[in-house]
């Protein structure tokens, strides 16, 4: 199972990475509309995500990638993928026709990604059980 | 802007009273941006083809403005019955609706929306409503769903540059 994690981050750290990517080569505005689009923050929050938000997926993805802190980094990845998934669920749900927000602009909410991002949290949790396990494994060899 | 747009579309109606109308209002008509309306008609939409026909037709006699606003108030009801006809024409005269009428079935008229259709997917328009924001040479999509305030934000930003 510990042969797992090195894939595990590898793939999570560029999936964060090309996320961050995808949303900074644009306007940080346009992230901006994608997050106001779901109509659950203030104005002022939404500003602040629009503009902060692809700067800290982009430091998750470098960091899953480097494997530094890894069990808090993999913990802070899933927290943050559980969120995305639950409000692109409730939007699904609600019949709301709006953009995902998850790889850039034109990507609408659909069975399909949400499937992907389902599958995105799965990996992320087991990335944390693994790097807890390992953690806790290393401490009881000292 | 562009925005390719669908009469019976839901999200094109929540578009048009929340996003668009606004808009108009301190933007279009204080000649700060131009609006163009592209027709995409879905195939999904059953009456969606001849909501465009008519609403082309009514530019033709510079009634566009009130005829689109009526389809897409009462979006839900002639979806439901297929009276697009009768909403259209509910905002003209008599004169003015048989004018209409009689455009809604010119083949110059539908081939007018069938080159919007073709110029959606030239753009790759995959679903509407689909909004871009062209300043110079460099184009924007704008996400589903944007509210008014941030894109109102995002253009007095591309505005002042």
């Amino acid at each position: 199972m510990r042969r797992l994690i090195l894939p595990l981050r590898l793939l999570l750290g560029a999936v964060f990475a090309y996320a961050a990517y995808t949303k900074l080569r644009q306007p940080w505005m346009l992230f901006a509309m994608s997050i106001d689009a779901y109509q659950i923050l203030p104005q002022w929050a939404v500003l602040l995500l629009g503009h902060w938000l692809p700067w800290v997926e982009l430091s998750i993805g470098v960091l899953l990638a480097a494997g530094i802190l890894l069990r808090y980094i993999a913990a802070g990845a899933a927290g943050l993928l559980v969120v995305f998934f639950t409000l692109m669920a409730r939007a699904f749900v609600k019949g709301m026709a709006i953009d995902c927000g998850c790889f850039g602009l034109g990507e609408a909410i659909s069975a399909a990604s949400l499937a992907r991002d389902g599958l995105l949290v799965a990996l992320s949790l087991v990335l944390t059980w693994l790097a807890r396990r390992d953690a806790a494994r290393a401490v009881n060899r000292v | 802007m562009d925005v390719y747009s669908d009469f019976q579309c839901p999200g094109c109606k929540a578009l048009y009273e929340t996003t668009l109308r606004p808009l108009i209002d301190n933007y279009v008509d204080k000649g700060k941006i131009y609006l163009v309306h592209h027709d995409f008609p879905l195939p999904m939409h059953a009456f969606a083809m001849q909501a465009a026909c008519y609403a082309r037709a009514a530019h033709r006699i510079g009634k566009y403005d009130q005829v689109a606003d009526v389809l897409f108030r009462q979006q839900q009801y002639w979806a439901a019955s297929g009276k697009v006809g009768e909403t259209a024409c509910s905002v003209l005269t008599l004169g003015e609706a048989k004018e209409v009428q009689a455009l809604a079935k010119d083949p110059t008229v539908v081939a007018e929306v069938q080159a919007d259709i073709q110029a959606g997917v030239a753009a790759h328009v995959d679903g509407t409503p689909t909004v871009f924001l062209k300043r110079g040479v460099t184009q924007y999509r704008i996400p589903t769903g944007a509210g008014y305030q941030i894109l109102a934000r995002f253009i007095d930003q591309l505005l002042s540059n």
